[in-house]
């Protein structure tokens, strides 16, 4: 134990008398959490709080021009702006980028609607023999009611679909409504009564539940929530170029040599040095997570909310922090100078973070890019850190992703020995 | 714990690297007679870091057996490792620690701890000289002052026998001095040194016995004053000159 301690001080007073070490450790993530939380601050809003701009030209007088737009405005995912303008206009507007959408609906649009509908109905009850005459306008075709919709070259064809069918939608209800009516006219001649005054409601209806009972209101990944985690695991894992330089320069300076002349296995100076970049790295994610908790509401973001276990963050902490460690002693086995290993740490570092989702969520890359995020020890860390701040996880719920971490290290530590094994032979 | 006649025993060592065509050592044997210094000198490629490696347990042999202090080194390496100091080429201290910082490791590492330690640094950086630096940062030292350190490192546990390679590579004669007389005062206190160098004179004036190798096999061994005799020399650097040749070794 007198070795581990000691190895333990030893590498402490290392690491706090290296003023640039402490700096990249300490400084760095908190500027990337505060830079970034910022700057990602409103695309995350747009993300969630998505208003699509929308051109509407109504030239309908009638209830279905009303219906439309107050669908529209129901829908509370367009800004809308009314405008009066030709079709060559909108087409023009739209294609200038200032509106995702543009819609047209025609001047009597609800009229020829109503007399489609008449005509329908009317065709249909002379077809069973319920009506004794059959309307004056059937014979007249009704001119066709057409709405006219243009999207942006850019809109997607996903996005096409959903916004067709959010309009098709509302209204659906309007042309059951008008049919209904005509139908109850055409029955009220036959003596039927049916009310037809009434409000028609829906028959399924859709309530959303959120899936996520937190204490307070429900959460969503916003910019604080995706970032403080994001970069506090980066910081951890950044680690790596202090770790191989100094298991580097140990090994250049003639330390490694004597100390695998000392009595005892060269592991328990291995555990020591572990311990103490371990403990930089869980003061580290404390300190980042109250930097997320006290500083960055100061600067107008959301307080990071960590959820309820406690348990899970220090356990999801502590083997973020072993996979980070063991890393860090296979690149500075690996690598024979300094030099390799910093540029090496740092870019395997930067590359695995962003498949790891740290510089944005997984679930906006393309499918190619998401397969190899499964393989990313800073995307096991970030999803158990989601699992826990945003789903109320808990030990058991992240266990998968500690399973994957410890795992790393432990597979990191082998492959450290095994170099070093091939080395001495 | 009593010291056997015989400090370390060779027999039929080799060591063939993986991938080398021929041996760093090629069947050497040699005996180094307790409380004695003694020089492996050789040429650079001779096989002299090899040799030293092996009998510090860095590197395992190939072929043969040897012997510390009566124990055979692959049975009971952890032992003989408490019982041996190193003092490396390269200044193996941490240069952002101060002097007593680095000592108090390395004497934490052979298991030594407390006020007894304290007073062991205390007493070896007075007699190195270096007392009022205890609490200086290696990283300000000059390269005497950290040869010293560096040589107290090796002896803090006070071992039985101890390996030293070049201690005294690129230091002032004041510095040189002071180490080599170090060293003699360990020696009469009952330690067995093991030493490398290239520094013919110094080895001449501190060894009692010297083996030469070169091409991984022992060219000649012996008391200097008796080799350079017998081989009609002035001094040990002829002799060298004279066995291992003047062509220039990388």
């Amino acid at each position: 134990m007198l070795r581990l301690f000691s190895t333990i001080q030893k590498e402490l007073i290392l690491l706090f008398r290296d003023r640039g070490g402490l700096a990249i450790m300490f400084l760095m993530p908190v500027a990337m959490i505060t830079i970034m939380a910022l700057i990602q601050d409103a695309p995350f809003r747009d993300y969630q709080e998505l208003k699509i701009p929308l051109l509407l030209v109504n030239n309908d007088k009638g209830n279905l021009g009303t219906t439309i737009e107050a669908g529209l405005k129901e829908s509370k995912i367009f800004e809308i702006t009314k405008q009066n303008s030709d079709e060559a206009a909108v087409k023009k507007i739209i294609k200038g980028g200032n509106y995702e959408i543009g819609i047209i609906i025609p001047p009597n649009a609800t009229q020829l609607l109503n007399e489609k509908v008449n005509q329908f109905v009317s065709k249909k009850l002379s077809d069973v023999g319920l009506s004794d005459s059959t309307p004056t306008r059937v014979n007249n075709t009704p001119e066709e009611l057409k709405l006219l919709i243009f999207f942006s070259p850019e809109t997607k064809k996903s996005f096409k679909a959903s916004i067709l069918s959010s309009l098709k939608q509302s209204t659906s209800k309007l042309e059951t409504q008008t049919l209904l009516t005509y139908f109850s006219k055409e029955l009220n001649k036959e003596n039927t009564e049916i009310k037809t005054e009434q409000r028609m409601d829906d028959f399924i209806n859709f309530d959303e539940v959120n899936t996520v009972e937190t204490p307070k209101e429900a959460l969503l990944l916003n910019s604080v929530q995706h970032n403080v985690p994001a970069w506090t695991i980066f910081g951890m894992f950044f680690i790596v170029i202090s770790m191989s330089g100094s298991i580097i320069k140990e090994r250049d300076d003639g330390s490694y040599t004597r100390l695998l002349t000392m009595p005892g296995s060269y592991i328990t100076v291995l555990a020591g040095k572990i311990t103490a970049y371990l403990f930089i790295c869980l003061t580290q994610c404390f300190l980042m997570l109250m930097v997320g908790i006290y500083l960055l509401p100061h600067l107008g973001l959301p307080q990071l909310v960590i959820g309820n276990s406690i348990p899970a963050i220090i356990l999801t902490a502590l083997f973020t922090g072993l996979a980070a460690t063991g890393y860090g002693v296979m690149v500075g086995t690996l690598f024979r100078t300094h030099q390799q290993s910093s540029t090496f740490g740092a870019v395997s570092v930067v590359i695995l973070a962003a498949l790891g989702g740290i510089w944005v969520p997984v679930y906006v890359m393309p499918d190619a890019i998401r397969m190899f995020s499964e393989f990313s020890p800073l995307y096991w860390a970030l999803s158990a850190f989601h699992k826990i701040f945003l789903n109320e996880g808990n030990v058991v719920s992240v266990l998968p992703y500690l399973v994957k971490l410890i795992a790393f290290f432990g597979c990191t530590i082998l492959t450290a020995f095994a170099i070093n094994k091939i080395r001495k032979a | 714990m009593t010291t056997p006649s015989v400090a370390v025993e060779v027999k039929h060592l080799f060591k063939t690297y993986k991938g080398a065509t021929s041996p760093a050592v090629n069947n050497i044997s040699f005996s180094i007679e307790s409380k004695s210094i003694f020089g492996l000198l050789g040429p650079n490629g001779a096989g002299k870091t090899t040799t030293i490696s092996i009998l510090c347990g860095l590197i395992q042999p190939s072929k043969g057996d040897v012997a510390l202090l009566g124990l055979s080194l692959k049975n009971n390496l952890e032992e003989i490792k408490q019982r041996i100091g190193i003092v490396p080429q390269e200044i193996a201290l941490y240069p952002a620690l101060t002097a007593y910082e680095n000592l108090r490791y390395i004497g934490n590492m052979y298991g030594l701890k407390g006020s007894a330690l304290k007073k062991t640094i205390s007493e070896h950086l007075e007699i190195v000289g270096l007392q009022a630096h205890a609490n200086s940062r290696v990283e300000t030292f000059s390269g005497g002052m950290k040869r010293r350190i560096n040589l107290i490192a090796g002896i803090l546990h006070q071992p039985e026998i101890l390996f030293l390679d070049e201690p005294t590579v690129g230091v002032d004669v004041q510095s040189r001095n002071l180490i080599t007389e170090h060293l003699r005062l360990l020696n009469k206190q009952g330690c067995t040194i093991i030493y490398t160098s290239h520094l013919m004179e110094e080895a001449e004036n501190l060894c009692s016995d010297i083996t030469i190798v070169d091409n991984g096999e022992i060219i000649i061994s012996g008391k200097p004053k008796q080799l350079i005799t017998e081989n009609h020399t002035e001094n040990l650097e002829q002799l060298f000159l004279k066995l291992t040749g003047k062509k220039i070794r990388d």
